[in-house]
This record gives structure tokens, sequence and C-alpha cells, in this order.
């Protein structure tokens, strides 16, 4: 059989998150309580030095490898270079909640990087069979992060559901590509879509593309999958909420941009449909039971449902300018979330979480400054113009009505007037409330400043949405 | 019916049996035996697709790991199995409906659409499925190889960090210490006088 | 001879009663993993049977894959089990109500 020798030079980012997520495990079994930070510098230098490899080779070329399994391509490079950010953003807020909770320990930094090695995978899979196992490194990973918390029940109870419900979502994901398989005879993507354009088995496929879709929505959360997301969300450290909250949502852009689009893109007809529907539901869902939550992780659980229905929302109109007006929501909305989270993190402590709304009541006698970055991130994520969530929303409704689907962008339209409520609630109870708790914020001066630049970068992003707009536009392709 | 039918209807019916038992039985332990005796049989199914190498995988790593595996856990827990039987004849009518309802639409699916492919030929005795497994996954599927590696530390990692407890009260003999303890360190020769009656 | 068709119906038989398992015994974790155990060999059947009626090998080491896949899924299912029945002294479902909303 004729075999080339593969080309790793594309693969070099990959090759050093895993060298270097193996060299953390070993250095940490060395490290003594006191000198765990080693870890956490460890890992905050593979994801700058992760980021510096992948940047520096950026092109805008499309490079396959490993017999087709593994691409190479710009959308592919920016979305990691966002994975690396949320990472390196996830890993910098969890050390002071970390510490609090005697869980700074070396596996949660192991297994964030093994989570990022996974998230790679499936930004750059070319096959049916790294679509899977890229997905499956990065659940295994999310999983164990979930159940760290070993002493908690709500933790290794969320655990189990995410378990559970996520593992029946792989085997319908596998039963659906087994389809794909027998009705194409291949596992390659591209293989696959050249299938599609001529095949006689349609009947075959679109049963496939039902099981496929529904295994993407429940990774994506999305109506009427979305039963783990809430407790998940809730149960979970608010470190591991942080981190499922932002860069796997990145990933499960791509998943499904790899998956419908680079593969199936000749049922575009039939997906359609298919993701009209969960889009709709989830924004209906999302939005209205997020008013009913007294908890705000919680709360921001059912935010996130309703935001992936808006970002199925770019993705269904099967344009590259709605996958790139997709793509800046994706990239925008794990800004905002991973801000969100961040400010659960700074009012907690050491057995205090703070994840109530009440907790947030009369934030602006306690600090002016955090009420105010609280209020840029809950007016980003309502999209009131003219933040940065105004401008997604706003890119992503201007491709539906691109594509005649102009009922569609009223229904988005009214949906996120009745969300906008649960967001503003929270700015009613910071200024206008009393405050329950008043003791001083204390944290450590990196949380501080990392906080306020993501806050103030979502203020300036959306005050000159140009540049990432533009950036979105040229990775997919679309000048 | 020829032989070969006979052997795939045997093996099918006691795969579909065995299936069926693993999900309504009431002991988990009997659910366990129940699941190997599936894979036993799937086993058999993946012979006559002259998979040798996977079926032989299947029962040394699935029957010889993964489900001691599962019957280690059962064991181990304490289970208290009365609770766990609740709602499930509330569910049966469901549930039957709901397996039903999905095997008649897949069924009507692959049935028609893939009834009348061709059968390939048999291989030669010469043929070896191993070796040609092997030969595309260590050059064709590297990429795949290593990522299956990698997902494997990943659950030894998460494994033990979520199960091993360090308990420092209990008491344990550490032979390391014992070999290397010297005859001063225990004994001590105190010269005094003798004693004056 | 033995047509594709019978091993695909076959595997959606099962495919059926893995959810139908999921669906009966929602109230027992074990089982609940036992039936994704099961979900996962229908669909290992399949790949298996196109492999060999499309004269293909990719779908065997698709196979391959999933195997190994699940032996990992089923280590950290259990691990998660134990973590939990240790906290909750029970493994049933239902009791998991400490979350609601």
């Amino acid at each position: 059989m004729p075999f080339a020798i593969p080309n790793y030079n594309v693969a070099i980012p990959e090759m050093f998150v895993l060298g270097m997520a193996c060299l953390v495990l070993i250095v940490d079994l060395f490290l003594t309580e006191r000198s765990r930070t080693v870890t956490y510098l460890l890992s905050q230098a593979t994801m700058v030095g992760a980021a510096v490899l992948t940047l520096t080779t950026y092109s805008q070329e499309v490079v396959l490898a490993f017999s087709g399994t593994f691409v190479r391509d710009a959308m592919g490079d920016v979305l990691k270079a966002f994975i690396y950010l949320s990472a390196f953003i996830v890993f910098l807020y969890a050390k002071p909640y970390l510490q609090a909770r005697k869980l700074f320990k070396g596996e949660f930094y192991v297994l964030g990087l093994f989570g990022v090695l996974g998230m790679m995978v499936l930004v750059s899979a070319h096959s049916l069979l790294t679509v899977y196992l890229g997905l499956e490194l990065l659940a295994l990973s999310l999983y164990a992060m979930v159940a760290l918390q070993r002493d908690s029940i709500f933790a290794s109870e969320s655990a189990m559901k995410y378990f559970i419900l996520g593992a029946l979502a792989s085997g319908m994901l596998l039963y659906g590509m087994s389809m794909l398989y027998g009705a194409t005879g291949s596992l390659d993507l591209g293989e696959i879509s050249r299938e599609v354009a001529t095949t006689k088995m349609e009947l075959v496929m679109v049963f496939g593309l039902v099981f496929i879709v529904v295994g993407l929505a429940f990774k994506l959360g999305a109506v009427p999958f979305h039963m783990w997301m809430p407790d998940v969300y809730q149960g979970a450290p608010t470190a591991v909420t942080l981190y499922i909250a932002s860069a796997p949502k990145i990933a499960a852009f791509a998943m499904v941009i790899r998956l419908l689009n680079d593969g199936l893109y000749g049922l575009h007809m039939h997906w359609q449909d298919m993701l009209v529907i969960l889009a709709i539901l989830s924004m209906a869902v999302g939005n209205i039971f997020a008013i009913a939550q007294f908890n705000l992780k919680r709360m921001l659980a059912y935010s996130t449902i309703a935001h992936m229905g808006y970002l199925l929302l770019g993705i269904l109109t099967g344009s590259g300018d709605g996958y790139a007006a997709a793509m800046f929501y994706t990239l925008s909305y794990a800004l905002m979330s991973l801000g969100g989270f961040g400010m659960i993190i700074l009012l907690s402590r050491a057995g205090f979480e703070a994840d109530r709304l009440d907790d947030f009541k009369g934030l602006n006698e306690r600090s002016p400054w955090y009420a105010f970055m609280m209020l840029i991130l809950m007016f980003s994520m309502a999209g009131v113009p003219p933040f940065l969530g105004f401008w997604a929303k706003v890119s992503v409704l201007r491709e539906l009505i691109h594509v005649d689907m102009t009922w569609l962008a009223i229904v988005a339209v009214v949906f996120s007037i009745i969300g906008a409520f649960y967001y503003l609630r929270i700015v009613k109870l910071m200024y206008f409330d009393k405050a329950e708790d008043n003791s001083e914020i204390k944290q450590d001066l990196d949380l501080h400043v990392a906080l306020s630049a993501n806050s103030l970068g979502i203020l300036v992003l959306g005050i000159m949405p140009g540049p990432l707009m533009a950036l979105c536009a040229s990775a997919i392709g679309v000048m | 019916m020829g032989f070969e039918q006979f052997v795939f209807y045997v093996f099918a019916g006691l795969l579909l049996f065995a299936g069926a038992m693993v999900i309504t039985v009431r002991n988990p332990v009997h659910a366990a035996m129940f699941l190997v005796m599936t894979f036993f049989t799937s086993a058999g199914l993946w012979l006559m697709l002259e998979a040798e190498f996977l079926a032989i995988t299947l029962v040394l790593v699935y029957v010889g790991a993964v489900m001691v595996l599962f019957l280690f856990v059962v064991m181990m827990l304490d289970i208290n199995l009365v609770p766990l039987r609740e709602g499930f004849m509330r569910y049966l009518p469901v549930g039957i409906l709901v397996a039903l309802a999905m095997i008649i639409m897949m069924g009507l699916v692959v049935g028609p659409e893939f009834g009348a492919h061709p059968v390939p030929e048999r291989h030669g005795p010469d043929y070896n499925n191993t070796a040609e497994l092997g030969s595309i996954l260590y050059t064709v599927y590297v990429y795949p190889f290593e990522l299956a590696a990698v997902i494997l530390v990943v659950a030894i990692i998460a494994a033990i960090s979520l199960t091993l407890r360090r308990r420092p009260l209990v008491k344990h003999q550490d032979p390391d210490a014992q070999i290397a303890i010297r005859k001063q360190d225990r004994l001590r020769i105190v010269k005094m006088d003798s004693e004056k009656k | 001879m033995i047509q594709l068709s019978d091993y695909l119906i076959v595997s959606a038989i099962l495919f059926g009663l893995s959810v139908a398992g999921i669906f009966l015994n929602r109230k027992n974790m074990i089982i609940l993993l036992m039936s994704i155990e099961l979900m996962l060999l229908a669909v290992n059947i399949n790949f298996i049977a196109f492999s060999y009626y499309l004269g293909d090998t990719a779908g065997q080491v698709f196979v391959f894959f999933i195997l190994t896949v699940a032996a990992a899924e089923a280590a950290i299912g259990l691990a998660i089990l134990v973590v939990l029945f240790r906290n909750r002294r029970t493994i049933n479902v239902q009791d998991m109500d400490s979350l609601k909303g």
C-alpha cells in the first residue's frame, strides 16, 4: 500500500499541547502543596506557546494531513486562537476559587489541557473518526472535571447526569455516522460530501442526518435536548462551569460546521428545517425559563440555551456570511460568558458561592466599578446597543433576512426582548436594592485586572465590532 | 436454510434475547452476565463478517476487562435493589412503545435500502484480518491511533483522581523502611553496674 | 445467503432495546451504563456489517476506536458512580433531586 510520511508540521500546536499536558502531569507529581503554582504557570505557558505556534503559521491555505483525517485552515486557526484565550482566562479566574476550596490540584489543569487538546482535534477534524475522538477527549475531560469536587453531592450528581446524557448523545451521533458510512462507504468528510452530491441513497443519508443532528443538539444544549445544562451549570464548581461555558462552545460551533457544512452540505435543505425547529425551541425555552431562576448559574445556563438558539440561526442559513455571523456570535458569547462566571468567582469566597441573584443586590454600594463591569456584561448578553451582544445578534439576523427568512428573524427579536428582562433585573438588583452582605471584595490582583480587561474588552469590541467581524469573515473565506 | 443462515439466526436470536434480559432483570449482577452473553454472541456475528481481530478483542477486552470492572463495582457498592425497580412497571408501556416505534422506523429505512446489496466473496484461507487492520492502523490512521492513546490517559487520570482516597490514619507496613533499618536504630545497649544484693 | 439488511435489522432492534432500557431503568445507574454499552454494540455491528459488505476496512478501524473509547468511558462512568455512592449511599437517579428548577 502506498503510504507517505505524514506532514507533521501542520499539527505542531496539537503536539505541543499534548507534550506540555504530559509534562504538567509529571511535574505536578513532584510538587508540594505550596509550590502548586508551578502547575498553574506551566499551563498558562502552554496556552501562550500554543497561541504563538498557531498564529505564526497562520495562513489562508487549506492543508490536509494524516491521510485526510486532519485539516488546517483559517477558520480552524482563528477558533483555536480563541480557545487558547478562553482557556487562559479560565485558568486565571479559576485559581483563587480553587485555592479557597482546597481544589487547587494538578488534575484540574491537566484535564483542562487535555480538554483543550480535544477541542483542537475537533476544530481540525476532517473525518468522522477524528470528530468522534476529539469530541470524546473533550467530553471525558469535562465529566471528570465536573466530578472533581469529590465531597460535594451536587457536583457528583450533576457529573452523573452529564455523563449519562453525554454518552447517550455520543451513541446517537455514532449511529448517524454508521448510516453515513453505509451510504457513502467513506469516513472522510470530503469524500462524503462528494458522495452526497451524487447519491442514490438519499433516504439513508437523511436518516443518518437525523441522528447526527440529535447528537449535535445534545452537545450544544439545544432544546429539546437541553436537560443536562441547568443541572451541570449549577452543580459543578463555578471554576468548572466557567470552563464548560466558554471554550467548548467554540469547539461545538466548529463541530457543527465540519459535519453539516464540510460533510453534508448536499443535505442543506433537510438540516435547515431541523435546525429551525431547534433554534426556535431553544430561544423560547431558554429565555422564558431563565426568568423563573433564582440561582445565577442556573439562569446563565438557560441564557446559554437561548444563545445556542441564536447561534443555530446563523448556521442554518447555510451561507458563508451566515457562518461568519454565527462564528462572530460564538466568539462574543464565549467572552461574555467568561465575564459572567468570572463575576461570580470574584464575589465568592471560601464557604460562600455568590451564585444566588440576591448575592448581587446592592453591588453598586459595595463596588461601583464591578457593578459597572457587570452592567456591561448583562447589557451585552441582553443585546442592548451598542454592546457586543447587540452586534452579534444583528449580524445573525441580517443574514437570516438575506436568505428570505424574515419571519424567523422577527421571532428571534421577540424572544430576545423577552430575554432582556432577566438580564436587566440583575442590573436593577445591583443599583436599586440594598446589599445583604457588605463585606469587602477580597481577591488577588490578577483576577481584578483580568476581569476588568475582559469586561472593558467587551465594551471596546462593542464600540468597534468591525475588526472582529472582518476576522470571522476572512476566516470563513468570504471577503 | 443453509448452515450459515442457521448459525446467524442462532447468534442473532441469542443476542437479542440477552439484550432484552439486560434491561429487564432485577439483579444488576444478572444483568452484567447477560451483557457478557450479548458480547459473546455478537462476537460470533462478527466472526461471520470476517472481522476476526475485533471479535476476539471484544471478548478479551470487553468480557475480560470492562465487564469485570462492572461486576467489581456492583459488588463493591452495597446496593439496595428494591427502590431501584420502582417505576419500572409504570414506564414499561411507554418504553415498549418508544422502542417499537424506533425499531419499526429504523427497519423500514435499512430493510429495503440495503436489502439487495451484493454479498461479497469470502476471503481465502490465507487472508489475515489482523495484519490488514494493523497495516492501516499504524499508517493511514496513525493520528486517530495517537488520540486513542491520549483518551486512555485521560481515563486513567480521571479514574484515579476521582476514586483514590488517602487515609492518613490507616496503619500499614513500609517494607522499604523495614529493610533499611540498622541495628543501632532499634537496639540500645545500656552499660550499667551489676546490681548488688 | 444472509443479506446486509439482516445484520442492520438485528442492530436496529438492539439499538431500540438499549433506548427502551434507558427509559425503563431511569432509577438504576448501573443498568443505565449497561444500556449505553448495548447502544455502542449496536453501532459496532452496523459498522462491521457495512465494512464487510462494502469491502472497506475503514469501518473496522472505526469499531476499534469505538471499543477503546467505550472502555475509557466505562471507567470514568464507574468512577463517577463510586464517588456518587460515597456521597449519597445510593445510585438511585430519582433520589437525585438536590438540583431542581
